[in-house]
């Protein structure tokens, strides 16, 4: 019971990287030694924590994409691994499910909880309540993921993971693949937003640009920002030459899109 | 104009250290926002004494906001600068502020998760495991401090950086003149950016099959013989359309989208 409490705040303090300067906690080199503490064998926990590293070592943060749940499948893994005395692969082979288990409940969270902390932090923007926004930025990322993440870890090592793998047989596919596409669909909220704020009529083509050089031709980001910036330079220096025949017109350039 | 709107070392300090919280409330919406936003209050605190002002600040930095969070800070003290000038320079142009940091965030990642993912995680990476791999607790911790170290740094270093580029930038383009055509570049920019990271963000697909043996297609594959990537282009205006149009708000869409997510899920029309 007090190593299940246990190993749920370690993995409250793995996700707590992203509070804490994005430092790498979470990942399995430190997450396995953590876990070697509370199950009172260290150099098991390391040396498990460094084969995870390198099983999960594609899996980092870029851009939109989310790592899979290897908090939770370090913590656990490394947890049985050493409970029931054995190897690296059956950490792994145990820890599966409870990784996917975990991931569901992550992604509720993500898609149901969290974003009612961001459109509050909205009402209290629209006040002017700076301690409001801050607050919801803290509460927000403790109940819309670290807290899941942590009671989730502490259930299935209390429960043990025949019954998270029952469990996880009883939660459909559709609800998995369906919170999956959800979150493919969310970000066009943001960029809708952000094109409400910077467009009109003179500069709207832009984002078809951007757009279809990176549909079209695979240009990344940064790409896309060298050839905007070129293009950029090139129009304001037109622009700017006051004997251009359309100066005339520029007034109504703020006009809405 | 008065010496109260000016910007201390002390008030970058706190931004830097309110900086490592930037993925905390990470979310799908509009990722980095509440965190930014958090982290630029004691600038917005200092700037502006009146609430009507906070206000407008604050919606301002809650738009979507992404980039390799321990670089973020140069991003962050630019856009202090910038709202130092707005808050002393009623003729400052108030969009150019999101503008420059729409402009910027795209290729900052580019450069950062490729500088500190890539080569400093993974140098901090291997020392760490070919300790680890004996056992030896040193390992982890060598791994936290090479990757920290040089991280943090980085992150302290760009905070006050990006702050004096800021400032003599805008120093510089007020005495030339130059502000509207600056403006007008970086909404060119800060438009095609968006345009690009809508294209890698946004995930729209029908795998929905018609016809059937050698015929076979899905829905998606002929809208992406159309133009690829149409179908998120697509939900992307239909969003905009809904906010700008309908005044919808956004949470209603957030559940307009989950619930189209599980639908289509439920009825395998969407994948």
């Amino acid at each position: 019971m007090l190593q299940a409490i246990l190993l749920g705040l370690i993995s409250m303090l793995g996700n707590a990287e992203y509070l804490l300067g994005t430092s790498c906690l979470s990942r399995p080199l430190v997450m396995g030694a953590l876990t070697g503490i509370v199950m009172g064998d260290i150099p098991t926990g390391v040396v498990l924590g460094a084969t995870l590293e390198l099983a999960f070592m594609g899996a980092f943060s870029i851009g939109a994409s989310i790592p899979p749940e290897m908090i939770s499948g370090t913590v656990l893994g490394t947890a049985f691994a050493i409970s029931t005395g054995s190897g690296a692969e059956t950490a792994l082979t145990l820890a599966i499910p409870i990784a996917s288990l975990v991931l569901v409940f992550k992604n509720l969270g993500m898609v149901f909880i969290l974003p009612a902390f961001v459109h509050k932090a909205d009402d209290y923007a629209e006040k002017g309540d700076l301690k409001g926004v801050s607050r919801m930025h803290y509460l927000g990322g403790f109940f819309g993921v670290n807290l899941i993440i942590g009671v989730v870890v502490a259930i299935s090592f209390y429960v043990g993971s025949p019954a998270v793998q029952a469990l996880l047989a009883v939660i459909p596919e559709w609800v998995q693949n369906g919170l999956q596409i959800a979150m493919g669909l969310l970000p066009a909220i943001g960029f809708g937003l952000l094109m409400q704020m910077i467009i009109n009529k003179e500069v709207a083509p832009f984002f078809m640009l951007g757009y279809a050089l990176s549909v079209y031709l695979n240009i990344p980001v940064t790409g896309i920002a060298i050839f905007g910036c070129i293009i950029a330079i090139v129009l304001a220096q037109l622009k700017g030459q006051p004997q251009m025949a359309y100066a005339g017109s520029e007034v109504d350039e703020d006009d809405d899109f | 104009m008065t010496t109260s709107n000016q910007i201390t070392k002390k008030d970058l300090n706190k931004v830097f250290w309110r900086s490592f919280g930037l993925e905390w409330s990470w979310n799908y919406e509009r990722q980095m926002n509440m965190s930014f936003a958090h982290a630029l209050i004691p600038i917005i605190e200092k700037l502006y004494p009146l609430k009507t002002d906070r206000a407008v600040a604050l919606k301002r930095h809650l738009e979507f906001f992404n980039t390799t969070p321990h670089l973020a800070t140069l991003i962050l003290g630019i856009t202090a600068s910038m709202e130092e000038s707005n808050a002393n320079n009623l003729d400052f142009d108030t969009e150019s502020i999101n503008n420059i940091k729409i402009s910027l965030m795209g290729p900052l990642a580019g450069i950062g998760d490729s500088f500190i993912w890539g080569t400093l995680r993974i140098i901090a990476t291997g020392i760490g495991i070919s300790l680890a791999n004996q056992g030896n607790i040193l390992g982890p911790i060598l791994f936290l401090l090479i990757f920290n170290i040089p991280a943090q740094g980085l992150r302290y270093y760009f905070m006050h950086a990006g702050y004096k580029l800021g400032s003599s930038f805008l120093t510089k383009i007020q005495e030339s003149g130059l502000m509207s055509q600056i403006t007008y570049a970086a909404s060119v920019l800060g438009l095609a950016v968006i345009g690009g990271m809508t294209a890698e963000n946004v995930a729209v697909n029908i795998p929905f099959a018609i016809g059937s043996g050698e015929a076979a297609t899905t829905i998606g594959d002929i809208c992406n013989n159309i133009m690829p990537g149409l179908l998120p282009l697509l939900f992307t205006f239909f969003v905009y359309y809904l906010l700008k149009k309908k005044n919808m708000k956004t949470t209603t869409l957030l559940l307009m989208c989950a619930v189209i997510g599980l639908a289509g899920a439920f009825f395998g029309i969407l994948g």
